[in-house]
C-alpha cells in the first residue's frame, strides 16, 4: 500500500485522513457562525468564492466544548459534494501507510468507533484512520436532536 | 439527440398550429403588422432551431422568409399578395418537412430554390428602385439574390441558401460546460466586488476607476449573456396557461378565472420543462375537482367564477409556485377513508394522523378520490408521478385546503445556481440576506404609523391599516436581542409567495445587490432557516434566510385560509372606487400636510451639511443630483439629519423638507378647495383632523426643475488613458458628462465629440459620418495651416471651444 495519509492530532490523538480526500490546507480567515445549527459546526468561511463548512472536529467526534488550542490552519476536504474545512488540533505531516486498516479488540472508545475506520501503520506510528463523512454527520445525539428540533 | 428532435418537431407543430389563424388573417391583409410579427416570429424560431440540427433546407427556407418578413417589419417593403403567398408556401413547405422529420425520412419533395426566388422576386426589384444597389446596407436575402445570378455560378447559389452557416450560427454545447462557464462568471462577480470594495477604501483613483467600470460594464453584459444561454423565464410555461384554463372549463362546464403571477421569475430551461407537466396536472385537478359548477357556487354563496391564480417566486435556490384555487378544497374524511380502503395506512395510524398529514396523502400512488373517473383528470395517473417528478429533481411539493374555501398547492423546485437579488440585514452584529423577490416595503420603526403591540407572545406591527405579525429575527435564529428597544426596529414587510404577509423585525438594513447564492452543506441546511450562501463585497461569507420555512416554522402560511375570498374582495372594492392614496406628514410650521401618494418617489433622509441655503432657493444633493427643496424653516435648520420627501412629477424632481412623516392613507373624506393658498389644493380630514393637500400642479410649476445631472451635455473623448485621465476631469469641470465607451454616438448631434487629429484623419479617411460638433485635438504645439485644430495642452482654448459648443448646443 502506498496510499498517503495527511497526518493530524484530534483532541490529543493521532488520526489519519487519505491525502487524496483533503483538497488542501487552508489559514483559517473570518468564521461566520451560523445560528440554530449544531454546535460542531463552527460556521461558515469563504474559500475564493466557494463557501466552507467549518467544522469543529473535537465537538464533531461529541467531545466537550472546552479551551484548547487548535491549527489556526484547517483542512478543507469534499463530501458528498459540499466543502467542508476541518478545525483540527495540529496538521502534522504527509505519510504513507503501512499495510491495510486493522481493528483493535475492544474498539477504540465510544466517540472515537463512530469516525474510525480502523488502525493504521505509518511510519510515524499508529494512527486512527477517520472516516471523513462520520466525521462530518456530527456527534450521533446532536442528530438527534435536530430531528427532534425540527 | 431524439429527444431534442421530438421537442423541435413538437415545438414547430405547435408554434404552425398557433401562428395559422394568423396567416389566415394575414393574407385577408396583407398590411396587418402585428400578424406579420407573428409569422415572422415563427419563421425565426424555427430557423434558429435549425441551427441545432442538420436541417439545411428548412434552415434555407425559413431564412429566406424571415429575411422577407423583416424587411416587411422595417418599412423596407410593403407585403402584397404575391409575398403574402410566397410566405404561405414556405410554412407550408416548412410543415411537411417537419413531418417528414418526425417519419424518420428524408424529405423528397423538389422546389425549394422556386419558393424562395418567389419571394425574392418581387423584392429585388424594390431595392433597385429604392436604394442604390452598390450602398444598400441590406443584409436581405443575399441568398434570394444569388439565387437569380446566372448559370455558371448556379452551384454556388444553390450552396450557399443551404449552408446552416449562413443562418444565426449556433452550436450545442454540454450543460456542465456551461454550468463550469456560469461558476466562473459567478467567481468573476465575487472578484469584481471584492475588488470594488478595496478600490472604494482606497479613495478615488482616476486612473483604476475608468479601467475598472468598463470591466463592471462588460462583466454585467457577459453575465447577462451567460445567464440567458441557461435561463428561461416561467412565462413560457404560463403562456399556455389561460388556453388550457379556458378549454377545461369550457369543457367540463365551469367559470374560471385566471389569474398569474411572476411570470418574469426566469428558472433553468431543464427546470422549465420539468415544471410544465406537474403545473399542467394540478391546474386540471384543481378545475376538475377543486371547482364547483357555478350553480353550486352560487349556493354557497361565491361568486359563480371561481378564481385559480398561479404565483412564481424566486427565492435562493428553489422557485415557488403556488396554484390556489376557491373551489370545493379537499376533504380530509373522505382522503382518510380512501387511504384506509385501500390499505394505505391504518385505521390505527389514521387516528393519529393531522389534518396536513392526511392531505399529504393525496401524493401517495394510486389515489384518486374523484368518484367517477373523468376525461379530464383521474385517470389514475395521479399526482404521485407529480410529486415524483419533482422530487427527482430535488423538488418537493405541499398541499393545504380548507374546505369550501379552497386549496393551495406549493411546489419548490431547486435552480442549481443562481444570482439573485437580495437585501443584506443585521441583526445581533450579524448579517443575513433575504431574496428581494420577497420584500415586500422596509419601514423604519420610527414611523409612529408602525404601531407594534404584542398580543400574548406574539409580535404586531400595522401595515396599510392590517394587523401583521411580526417575527424578531434575533429570537428566530437564537441570537442576542441586541441593544434596540422592542418597537425601535427596523421593519422587512415580507409577502410570501401564498401571498401572506409578515413583518421580520432587524436591528439595521445594509445594501441590496445581486447575490450569488451557493448551496450550502445539509448539515447546515437541516434547520431550515438557510436557502444558501453568499458572500459579501468583502468576501465574508454570510447567509441566506429561507424566508418561507422560517415563516412555516412559525405557522404564518395560511392553509389557503381567506386569501383567495379576499384577493377577490380586494379586487371587488378596487373595482368600486378608485381610492386616491396620500403621504400624511408634519411640515416645519407644524401644519399636517398630505401630498398624493403617486407624486412620492421615495422618503430621503438627508444630512443637515447636504443642504445648500446659500442661493434664493435651497438646494439639497441627493445621490449626486442638486434638487431644489422646499419647506424648510426659516431659522437654521433644527436637526443634524433632516427628513425629506422626494417628489416627481416624471421628469422634474423636488425635495419637500418634512418634521416628521406620518403615514400613508387613503383621502376617504370629501376635498374642500382652497383659495387662499395657491400651494394648498384642497382641505380635507383625515382621522378627524384637518389635512391640507399639496398641490402637485402648483408645486411643480414653481419649483419643479429636471435634476441636474440629466441636463449636463455629452461629450465623447478619445478611447486612450490619456484622453480618460488627463483630458476628462477638464471636459468635466467645463460641465459635460464624459459618454461611455460602450454607448454607441448619438445620432442626433446632441453630443459634442473630441478627437485627437490621428484618430480624426482615420475616421475622415473611412467617411465615417460625424454628428453633432466636434473639437480636434493636435499633438504638437504648431498648427498646421488651414486646419481648425487645437492644441491638446492649450487649456484656455480647450475651454473656449467646450464653452462655445456648450452654448451652441443648449440653442439648438
Amino acid at each position: 500500500m502506498t496510499d498517503l495519509m495527511v497526518m493530524a492530532q484530534i483532541a490529543g490523538r493521532r488520526c489519519a485522513m487519505p491525502a487524496h480526500d483533503v483538497q488542501s490546507v487552508i489559514e483559517l480567515g473570518t468564521v461566520t457562525p451560523v445560528p440554530q445549527t449544531p454546535d460542531f459546526i463552527a460556521g461558515i468561511t469563504a474559500l475564493r468564492s466557494q463557501a466552507l463548512t467549518v467544522i469543529d472536529c473535537r465537538r464533531a467526534l461529541g467531545f466537550p466544548a472546552i479551551e484548547w488550542n487548535t491549527d489556526p490552519r484547517a483542512a478543507v476536504v469534499s463530501v458528498g459534494g459540499f466543502s467542508y474545512a476541518l478545525i483540527l488540533d495540529a496538521i502534522e505531516d504527509i505519510t504513507t501507510i503501512i499495510g491495510e486498516p486493522g481493528q483493535v479488540t475492544g474498539g477504540f472508545g465510544a466517540e472515537w468507533s463512530r469516525v474510525a475506520t480502523g488502525m493504521i501503520e505509518t511510519s510515524s506510528g499508529p494512527a486512527l484512520l477517520i472516516d471523513l463523512e462520520a466525521l462530518i454527520a456530527g456527534p450521533a445525539d446532536d442528530v438527534g436532536n435536530l430531528s427532534d428540533a425540527a | 439527440m431524439d429527444d431534442l428532435l421530438a421537442d423541435f418537431v413538437a415545438e414547430t407543430r405547435e408554434m404552425l398550429e398557433a401562428s395559422e389563424g394568423e396567416i389566415i388573417a394575414w393574407e385577408a391583409d396583407p398590411s396587418d403588422t402585428a400578424r406579420v410579427d407573428t409569422i415572422f416570429r415563427f419563421v425565426h424560431t424555427v430557423k434558429g432551431n435549425c441551427g441545432f440540427f442538420d436541417f439545411p433546407r428548412l434552415a434555407g427556407l425559413s431564412h429566406a422568409a424571415e429575411d422577407a418578413l423583416a424587411d416587411c417589419r422595417a418599412g423596407r417593403r410593403e407585403p402584397d399578395a404575391a409575398l403574402v403567398s410566397a410566405v404561405l408556401a414556405i410554412i407550408d413547405r416548412i410543415a411537411l418537412m417537419v413531418d417528414a422529420i418526425e417519419a424518420g425520412e428524408e424529405f423528397a419533395g423538389e422546389g425549394d430554390d422556386a419558393l424562395i426566388a418567389a419571394l425574392g422576386a418581387d423584392f429585388d426589384h424594390d431595392i433597385a428602385a429604392d436604394i442604390p444597389t452598390d450602398t444598400a446596407p441590406t443584409h436581405a436575402p443575399a441568398s434570394t439574390i444569388l439565387e437569380r445570378c446566372d448559370v455558371s455560378d448556379d452551384a454556388d447559389a444553390t450552396k450557399k441558401p443551404d449552408n446552416t452557416a449562413a443562418v444565426q450560427r449556433s452550436i450545442r454545447l454540454p450543460v456542465d460546460l456551461l454550468d463550469r462557464v456560469m461558476s466562473g462568471v459567478s467567481d468573476m462577480v465575487l472578484a469584481r466586488n471584492d475588488l470594488g470594495h478595496r478600490l472604494r477604501q482606497a479613495g478615488n483613483q482616476p486612473t483604476i476607476d475608468g479601467p475598472f467600470e468598463r470591466l463592471t460594464t462588460i462583466l454585467s453584459d457577459v453575465r447577462d449573456a451567460i445567464t440567458r444561454m441557461r435561463m428561461q423565464r416561467i412565462e413560457t410555461v404560463f403562456a399556455a396557461l389561460p388556453r388550457l384554463v379556458r378549454d377545461l372549463s369550457a369543457d367540463l362546464g365551469k367559470q374560471v378565472m385566471v389569474d398569474l403571477e411572476g411570470g418574469d421569475v426566469e428558472l433553468d430551461r431543464e427546470m422549465v420543462e420539468m415544471v410544465r407537466d406537474p403545473l399542467t396536472h394540478i391546474i386540471r385537478n384543481a378545475i376538475d375537482h377543486g371547482m364547483e359548477s357555478p350553480t353550486d357556487r352560487l349556493k354557497k354563496g361565491k361568486r359563480e367564477i371561481g378564481l385559480l391564480s398561479i404565483a412564481a417566486r424566486q427565492s435562493g435556490n428553489t422557485i415557488s409556485i403556488v396554484v390556489s384555487d376557491d373551489g370545493r378544497g379537499l376533504e380530509e374524511e373522505k382522503i382518510a377513508d380512501k387511504a384506509v380502503s385501500s390499505g394505505l395506512i391504518t385505521a390505527q395510524q389514521r387516528a393519529e394522523m393531522g389534518r396536513e398529514a392526511i392531505l399529504q396523502l393525496i401524493f401517495e400512488p394510486g389515489f384518486s378520490t374523484a368518484d367517477e373517473v373523468s376525461n379530464v383528470s383521474g385517470r389514475g395517473v395521479g399526482l404521485d408521478v407529480v410529486r415524483d417528478n419533482l422530487q427527482k429533481v430535488g423538488g418537493s411539493i405541499k398541499v393545504s385546503s380548507q374546505p369550501d374555501v379552497g386549496t393551495l398547492f406549493t411546489m419548490q423546485i431547486p435552480l442549481t445556481l443562481s444570482i439573485i437579488a437580495g437585501l443584506t440585514v443585521e441583526v445581533s452584529d450579524q448579517r443575513f440576506a433575504i431574496p428581494q423577490s420577497y420584500v415586500e416595503e422596509i419601514i423604519h420603526s420610527s414611523a409612529k404609523a408602525l404601531d407594534f403591540t404584542r398580543v400574548g407572545e406574539t409580535a404586531l406591527v400595522t401595515f396599510r391599516g392590517q394587523r401583521v405579525p411580526c417575527l424578531m429575527l434575533s429570537e428566530v435564529l437564537g441570537l442576542d436581542e441586541g441593544d434596540i428597544a422592542e418597537g425601535e426596529h427596523t421593519m422587512v414587510l415580507l409577502r410570501l409567495a401564498s401571498g401572506d404577509l409578515f413583518a421580520l423585525a432587524v436591528d439595521r438594513i445594509h445594501t441590496h445587490g445581486d447575490l450569488v447564492v451557493k448551496p450550502l452543506a445539509p448539515a447546515v441546511m437541516q434547520n431550515g432557516y438557510y436557502a444558501g450562501s453568499t458572500l459579501l463585497d468583502d468576501g465574508q461569507p454570510i447567509l441566506l434566510l429561507d424566508v418561507t420555512n422560517i415563516a412555516s416554522e412559525y405557522g404564518l402560511v395560511s392553509d389557503a385560509r381567506t386569501r383567495v375570498l379576499q384577493n377577490a374582495e380586494e379586487a371587488e372594492t378596487q373595482a368600486e372606487k378608485d381610492v386616491c392614496r396620500a403621504m400624511l406628514f408634519t411640515d416645519f410650521d407644524g401644519r399636517r400636510c398630505a401630498v398624493r401618494l403617486e407624486l412620492v418617489k421615495r422618503i430621503e433622509t438627508a444630512p443637515a451639511s447636504a443642504i445648500d441655503r446659500s442661493a434664493a432657493n435651497p438646494r439639497a444633493v441627493i445621490d449626486n443630483m442638486i434638487l431644489p427643496l422646499i419647506g424648510l424653516p426659516d431659522g437654521p435648520i433644527p436637526a443634524e439629519k433632516i427628513r425629506l420627501l422626494r417628489l416627481s412629477d416624471g421628469d422634474c424632481e423636488l425635495l419637500h423638507a418634512v418634521r416628521e412623516i406620518d403615514d400613508a392613507v387613503e383621502l376617504n373624506a370629501k376635498l374642500k378647495p382652497v383659495k387662499d393658498d395657491e400651494l394648498i389644493e384642497a382641505v380635507t380630514l383625515v382621522g378627524d383632523r384637518t389635512v391640507s393637500l399639496i398641490d402637485g400642479h402648483e408645486l411643480f410649476a414653481r419649483y419643479g426643475e429636471p435634476p441636474e445631472t440629466t441636463a449636463k451635455p455629452v461629450c465623447r473623448l478619445p478611447g486612450s488613458d490619456w484622453a480618460r485621465t488627463i483630458l476628462g476631469p477638464l471636459v468635466t469641470s467645463a460641465g459635460y458628462d464624459i459618454a461611455e465607451d460602450s454607448s454607441g454616438p448619438a445620432e442626433d448631434g446632441s453630443e459634442i465629440c473630441i478627437m485627437l487629429e490621428e484618430e480624426y484623419e482615420a475616421a475622415a479617411a473611412l467617411e465615417v459620418p460625424m454628428a453633432g460638433p466636434l473639437i480636434r485635438l493636435r499633438s504638437l504645439p504648431q498648427a498646421k495651416p488651414g486646419e481648425d485644430t487645437i492644441y491638446r495642452y492649450d487649456r484656455e482654448a480647450l475651454v473656449a471651444a467646450l464653452h462655445k459648443a456648450r452654448v451652441a448646443g443648449g440653442t439648438r
